[in-house]
């Protein structure tokens, strides 16, 4: 009960902190609008592209959020925190906020690009969202700062982007799932359930990877008891 | 009013315990060695400190005096030695950790909560903590729109929110007014009669007699040299 009122309130502040963000709330719907505008009279590259945009914007929101906090997340360490709650507030926030920005771009692509099977899209684009806040989370408790996270986000999407969904390489990157879905969303017919399933096990993978890579990042080592020698001087150096 | 008011609501009112009553160690730091890469930070050091105590850690920049205080606070994994501490620390860390667009009473919930205090607990501790400081900043402010010293007496609250055994406040007073920082060593005085074991680094040498004991943690060697 602690735990889910730790993480509650860890969702809440998360959610107050981006809220207050507007050009970074903003940013974060204009990035997919932009990259689907840019071809929207391409059918499935537009849509392709929508998705990767999405891609883009909360994976780099997430990594951002995950970043900026490491010294304010350690100090919630040392307050009394773990760091799986710390996890859990960030995911139990920005995972809604994906699946919110994918349910509204899924039925803007929808109404312009005339997908065969829109609601299939819908479920293609939340994957997306969804994806991705376990990509930004893993990213972030492995690399030490902003700028070389962002690069490892361009690079996993940029790769994601270039490699088409036959490549071997394509079918080892984390938005593999969600873009076989939107593929079979525009064409009408494709496999859903191995898709879905490959992308839950590779976000709960992520999920893992970043509890892991965050442990030790975080971590505060709890003093215990030693003995201590009664000739123990009071201090190194010098005493006044 | 820029001052610290007295603190005498959060504290008892009891006697200063006589030195042999400091039986109790909050803190004992034994054989600390710390490097960074090739440079020695810290070398063999022992610092013990007892309940009802204020001691004052000085030593010139890059001596170590941050990060000895991170390793007492568990922040920071010493290369050699060993810390004997209370589960409960407040630590005052020389840069405010707080989120840029969080107002005070989102700080004082959220870090309450960690301590296990509800957010009424944690809203009313910290109010309470905070009026003592003469936190002046309106509570819907948030952190990237005050001032240093506002958020400095932000920062200290935090560390004295669950009202621990141990207090750690490394340079606690930086962008405080003249009037708050001469009062905060009232503070410091009733966190000793509070029986608090207090570590605080300072660089100000002219409040030095308002501590217990001074403790000066030695420039190394190597460091030295280094700078030549």
């Amino acid at each position: 009960m602690n735990t889910l009122a730790r993480v509650a309130l860890m969702a809440e502040m998360h959610a107050r902190d981006l809220l207050r963000r507007r050009i970074a709330l903003a940013l974060l719907v204009a990035l997919p609008l932009a990259f689907y505008f840019s071809s929207v009279r391409n059918g499935r590259d537009a849509i392709a592209g929508g998705g990767i945009g999405m891609a883009f914007a909360i994976a780099g929101a997430t990594l951002f959020s995950a970043l900026s906090s490491l010294a304010v997340d350690q100090r919630l360490i040392l307050s009394g925190y773990r760091p799986v709650e710390l996890l859990l507030g960030r995911l139990a926030f920005l995972g809604p906020l994906a699946a919110g920005v994918s349910a509204g771009f899924a039925a803007l692509m929808s109404g312009l690009s005339h997908p065969a099977d829109p609601w299939l899209l819908g479920v293609g684009v939340a994957t997306v969202g969804l994806a991705a806040v376990p990509l930004g989370l893993a990213i972030g408790a492995v690399v030490p700062r902003e700028l070389e996270g962002t690069l490892a986000v361009i690079g996993v999407v940029g790769m994601q982007m270039s490699t088409g969904t036959h490549s071997v390489l394509a079918k080892f990157l984390p938005f593999y799932g969600p873009r076989r879905l939107i593929d079979a969303a525009v064409d009408g017919h494709g496999s859903v359930a191995g898709p879905l399933l490959q992308t839950a096990l590779y976000s709960v993978a992520l999920l893992v990877a970043a509890r892991l890579f965050l442990g030790p990042r975080l971590a505060v080592r709890r003093a215990t008891p030693v003995p201590v020698p009664d000739d123990a001087s009071a201090l190194v150096g010098t005493t006044t | 009013m820029t001052g610290l008011r007295p603190a005498a609501s959060l504290l008892p009112a009891s006697p200063s315990p006589s030195p042999a009553e400091r039986t109790v160690h909050p803190l004992t730091a034994t054989g600390v060695s710390k490097n960074y890469g090739r440079v020695r930070v810290l070398e063999d050091v022992t610092l013990r400190v007892s309940a009802g105590e204020v001691v004052a850690l000085v030593g010139e920049n890059g001596a170590g005096k941050s990060t000895l205080m991170k390793i007492c606070a568990g922040l920071l994994r010493p290369d050699l030695g060993q810390i004997s501490a209370p589960a409960g620390i407040g630590y005052c860390p020389q840069e405010p950790s707080l989120f840029d667009l969080l107002t005070t009473d989102e700080h004082l919930a959220m870090f309450g909560r960690g301590a296990g205090l509800t957010r009424d607990q944690a809203v009313s501790r910290g109010h309470a903590l905070l009026d003592e400081f003469g936190f002046g900043a309106g509570r819907r402010l948030v952190v990237k729109d005050m001032s240093g010293g506002t958020r400095q007496k932000l920062n200290l609250a935090i560390a004295l929110l669950a009202d621990p055994g141990l207090l750690l406040l490394d340079e606690p007073y930086q962008g405080f007014d003249h009037g708050t920082y001469v009062n905060f060593w009232d503070h410091c005085d009733r966190w000793r009669v509070g029986g608090k074991g207090v570590v605080v680094v300072t660089h100000m040498l002219a409040e030095l007699n308002r501590v217990d004991r001074i403790v000066e943690l030695p420039a190394h060697p190597s460091r030295a040299g280094a700078r030549r």
